[in-house]
């Protein structure tokens, strides 16, 4: 009877482990159901909100509800129920939208919602301040972490229901914050970081360099400078400030600093250096964002040195570039993560995941931040005081040469120096011509009408 | 003697009521063209319940839990298959009910008697052999159905309570042994294992993946209750090695498995929502939408997927009855399962037929629902009881007659002690005192046989 009460247990342990499945079966229901849902064809969604309560996406939208153009601005970010952009706020968070709770299933007069961060009047002028230029400007507070300004153009209108997509301009269903682009001589802050890492302050600050308008570096290549007649011998501060090319490849090539130091720099900074690792994302509320990447494999050749200097193979995203001014702007090295949403509406109305301010992990020292805080401020004192007069802002600009140098691409990334007005932003016009807008006419646009907003 | 757990009237009453449920949440939610549907499908599925019911007091009755949850179940199935995508009787259901009714009946009638089931087991060999040959020569190809003038029959589905019935006459008689050069080896052992192989090997040919680890796991079982067999005398050694074998194929299995079987192994459903996950995506975006109540009989829109009726039936009932009522279902299999526990077998050749019988339909349920689920690989294997399918309603029957069988053996010396205790559980059915009072003496050893 022994072995026939064995074989009870057996079937006791079998139909246990059946219950077991089971009961978790049920509790991954219970907990993944709002991501099946949104993966249904017909969802029912809640509406999308900027900080005042404006409509940013409605699934029931019409040009004669809204006007024609209202969504414009926010078309690629944030995105809409149609599955022709997948890395938007809405298809990453509809789960959060649906208006659908595993006990009652779906509710056609659900009160699910989304309130972002963003500001949708201010993200509008900035759009507008643009003109007939592409590009993208993102702007968020550097101690909260929320995302006020974030656009790109060309844009996509999603009341036209892609009809129009024979007809759209590369690019209008992806939001170039968050994709890589040449970051020009923003990369400087990079490079000037790595070296204060590596040699330190003083050391940094001791060093001169000349520039002629053209250097000849250690393997006898050229590197130019914008200012063909030189800058002649300057010191880090200025070097910065003039955006000087040949200043920065002799810093490179300095016996003081090694290519481990500056890979290391950059690594701990979020770069994927030579193609090692994997490349990293930055996630805003599931929205992937890239990271930044470079190649550096000797100090004295012209690639890498011409990739410290944000040209060649570096690729860095303007959200990445806006997140590294927090760390410098709060003076802790540490990135403050930006965020969209503010918090949801469940089904029933309930206010519910709060946002919360989260900071990354320590990318340089908070003395290195400071003395890089320092150069960027004389350097926005000196050369961008018109963007916010009687504020001071710390700012680099950048020039990208892409399309194998057909086109200069023109950055500008910086953070305003006011506890009240914590803001870093970084902005990118495509293929500026001189005498169209400039960046910081853009930042001068954004910058004012946020504050304004933000005070109101 | 048998153990109800409930009293027959209660039994009655839960079954009546489960279905009276049913059928007015189709009366009220229902997706039917016109009332004569749904009363068509009231009519079928209570005429049903009456004739079983009545046909379970026309018997001497002991037990009646196992019948009765039968009942209930295929009833259960029946509207829910009727109700998918839109209310109306599926007859060919309700007939595969009344097989499935039959069939439980002569599974208890051929295997109650362990001795003369046990000294059959020639002949069951045979009935796989048949069945072989069946899958080999009249499928076409390498297919496990036959299919004769729109009816198709699944030949693989019938061997699954013949390899139960070997593995357990095989366990029983493993002390037969006889010398092969120096090693004892029992005969018995080796047949079983020889038919472990072929199955198996046809199963792989036959690229009926799915219907494996229901026999892997009957075998596994059979495994287990050997070493748990007192005459055994295995070794750690043996257990160990034994164990070791198992790892080795199954992991010989997971890397020579065939392209497709490596693709469910390994997708990623909602990266392919419309390609190789789309069953899977679809079922379970279904048990969402369905919630907890479901959103009315025939107003899903999984009935559009294939293989709605079968393979994600489990996601098709939540998306219509909601979780509650698939739950409902599930529990009610369990708890015929659990019917072995109240009664254990009294003898050794029922007790591995019995855990071979819960080893089928637990392994055949999990792969149906955890599959669906995307919880484990996706095989498309039947649900029991519940998805259509004449073979697997049939055998599963006939494993139910097994399972009921397997709880009360009929030992000859203990017929007296037997037609004593019957005689003493008998007054407390009220049901059945009046009817069998005069005649329970005279007949009572077995534990439920026709009046003659």
């Amino acid at each position: 009877m022994k072995s026939i009460r064995r074989g009870q247990h057996l079937i006791t342990i079998m139909l246990l482990i059946f219950l077991i499945g089971f009961g978790y079966l049920i509790y991954r229901l219970q907990r993944d159901s709002g991501f099946y849902i949104s993966h249904a064809s017909s969802a029912s969604l809640g509406c999308v909100y900027d900080r005042t309560g404006d409509v940013l996406f409605d699934p029931h939208a019409t040009a004669e509800d809204y006007g024609g153009d209202h969504f414009v601005d926010v078309g690629n970010l944030i995105g809409d129920d149609s599955r022709q952009m997948t890395n938007t706020l809405v298809s990453q968070n509809k789960a959060q939208l649906a208006n659908f709770s595993f006990m009652l299933g779906e509710q056609k007069d659900g009160k699910a919602a989304i309130h972002t961060t963003l500001d949708h009047s201010v993200n509008r002028k900035v759009y507008d301040a643009f003109g007939s230029k592409d590009g993208c400007a993102v702007a968020y507070n550097y101690v909260t972490g929320e995302i006020y300004v974030c656009l790109s153009r060309p844009n996509v209108n999603i009341l036209n229901r892609y009809n129009d997509l024979s007809t759209l301009k590369e690019g209008s269903l992806l939001c170039k914050v968050f994709y890589p682009t040449v970051p020009g001589s923003t990369q400087k802050i990079s490079t000037t970081i790595a070296a204060l890492e590596s040699m330190g302050y003083e050391t940094l600050c001791s060093k001169r360099f000349s520039c002629e308008g053209v250097y000849n570096n250690n393997h006898s290549q050229l590197i130019k400078c914008h200012h063909s007649d030189g800058h002649g011998t300057q010191d880090i501060y200025d070097a910065f400030a003039n955006s000087c090319n040949p200043f920065f490849a002799q810093l490179v090539e300095d016996p003081d600093w090694t290519l481990a130091d500056i890979q290391k720099t950059y690594r701990s900074m979020g770069y994927r250096v030579n193609g090692q690792g994997d490349q990293g994302y930055l996630d805003i509320n599931g929205i992937s964002a890239y990271t930044a990447s470079t190649d550096v494999s000797d100090k004295d050749d012209f690639d890498s040195q011409w990739g410290c200097m944000g040209q060649g193979t570096t690729l860095v995203s303007p959200l990445q570039m806006m997140v590294w001014q927090s760390a410098i702007a709060n003076q802790t090295g540490c990135a403050t993560m930006p965020y969209l949403i503010a918090y949801t509406n469940s089904v029933g109305g309930d206010r519910i995941n709060e946002a919360v301010t989260r900071t990354g992990s320590e990318m340089f020292s908070a003395r290195n931040a400071a003395y890089i805080r320092d150069i960027m401020l004389r350097n926005g004192k000196e050369n961008y005081a018109e963007i916010l007069p009687g504020t001071d802002i710390g700012v680099k600009s950048g020039t990208a040469q892409v399309k194998n140098g057909t086109e200069e691409n023109s950055l500008l990334t910086g953070f305003v120096d006011d506890k009240d007005f914590p803001v870093a932003f970084c902005i990118m016009i495509e293929n500026r011509v001189r005498g169209e807008v400039s960046t910081s006419d853009i930042a001068g646009v954004m910058l004012q009408n946020l504050k304004s907003a933000l005070e109101e | 003697m048998y153990k109800n757990g409930l009293s027959y009237a209660g039994v009655v009453s839960l079954l009546l009521l489960t279905h009276a449920s049913m059928l007015g949440i189709v009366l009220v939610r229902g997706n039917y063209e016109s009332p004569k549907d749904l009363i068509m499908l009231a009519c079928a599925v209570l005429g049903l319940d009456l004739v079983g019911i009545i046909a379970s007091l026309c018997y001497r009755q002991m037990t009646y839990t196992l019948d009765l949850m039968l009942l209930g179940i295929l009833n259960m199935s029946l509207i829910f298959q009727s109700c998918f995508g839109g209310v109306h009787l599926s007859v060919k259901f309700l007939i595969t009910c009344v097989a499935s009714l039959i069939s439980c009946e002569i599974g208890f009638l051929l295997t109650r008697n362990h001795e003369w089931i046990r000294h059959q087991k020639k002949y069951i060999y045979l009935v796989i052999g048949i069945l072989i040959a069946c899958i080999l020569l009249f499928t076409g190809g390498r297919s496990m159905w036959i299919t004769f003038k729109g009816f198709s029959i699944q030949p693989s589905e019938f061997i699954k309570p013949c390899y139960i019935l070997v593995c357990a006459a095989s366990i029983v008689e493993l002390h037969k042994k006889i010398k092969v050069t120096f090693f004892y080896v029992s005969p018995d052992t080796l047949c079983v294992l020889g038919a472990t192989l072929v199955i198996f090997g046809l199963q792989w040919w036959c690229r009926d993946l799915g219907s494996l680890p229901t026999f892997a796991a009957v075998f596994a079982c059979a495994v287990v209750c050997r070493f748990c067999y007192p005459r055994a005398k295995i070794s750690k050694t043996w257990i160990a090695v034994a164990a070791v074998c198992g790892v080795l194929v199954l992991l010989a299995a997971w890397k020579l498995a065939p392209a497709y079987v490596q693709e469910r192994l390994h997708v990623d459903i909602w990266a392919d929502q419309y390609g190789s996950g789309y069953q899977q995506c679809q079922a379970l975006i279904g048990i969402a939408r369905g919630g907890w109540l479901g959103l009315g009989p025939g107003q899903g829109n999984l009935h559009k997927v294939f293989a709605y009726e079968s393979d994600i039936v489990f996601s098709t009932i939540c998306e219509e009855w909601g979780l509650l009522y698939a739950g409902i279902a599930v529990l009610i299999v369990l708890i015929m399962l659990t019917t072995v526990l109240m009664n254990p077998p009294k003898s050794y050749y029922h007790a591995t037929m019995t855990a071979g019988i819960v080893a089928a339909f637990v392994a055949q349920m999990s792969l149906n629902i955890f599959g669906s689920c995307n919880l484990i690989p996706f095989t498309g294997v039947t649900l029991p009881f519940i998805s259509q399918g004449g073979s697997s309603l049939v055998t599963c029957g006939f494993m139910v007659g097994m399972l009921k069988a397997g709880q009360s053996p009929l030992f000859r010396h203990k017929a007296e002690k037997l037609r004593e205790d019957a005689a003493a559980e008998l007054p407390s059915l009220p049901f059945l005192h009046k009817k069998n009072s005069r005649k329970s003496l005279g007949n009572t050893p077995q534990n439920r046989r026709p009046k003659v």
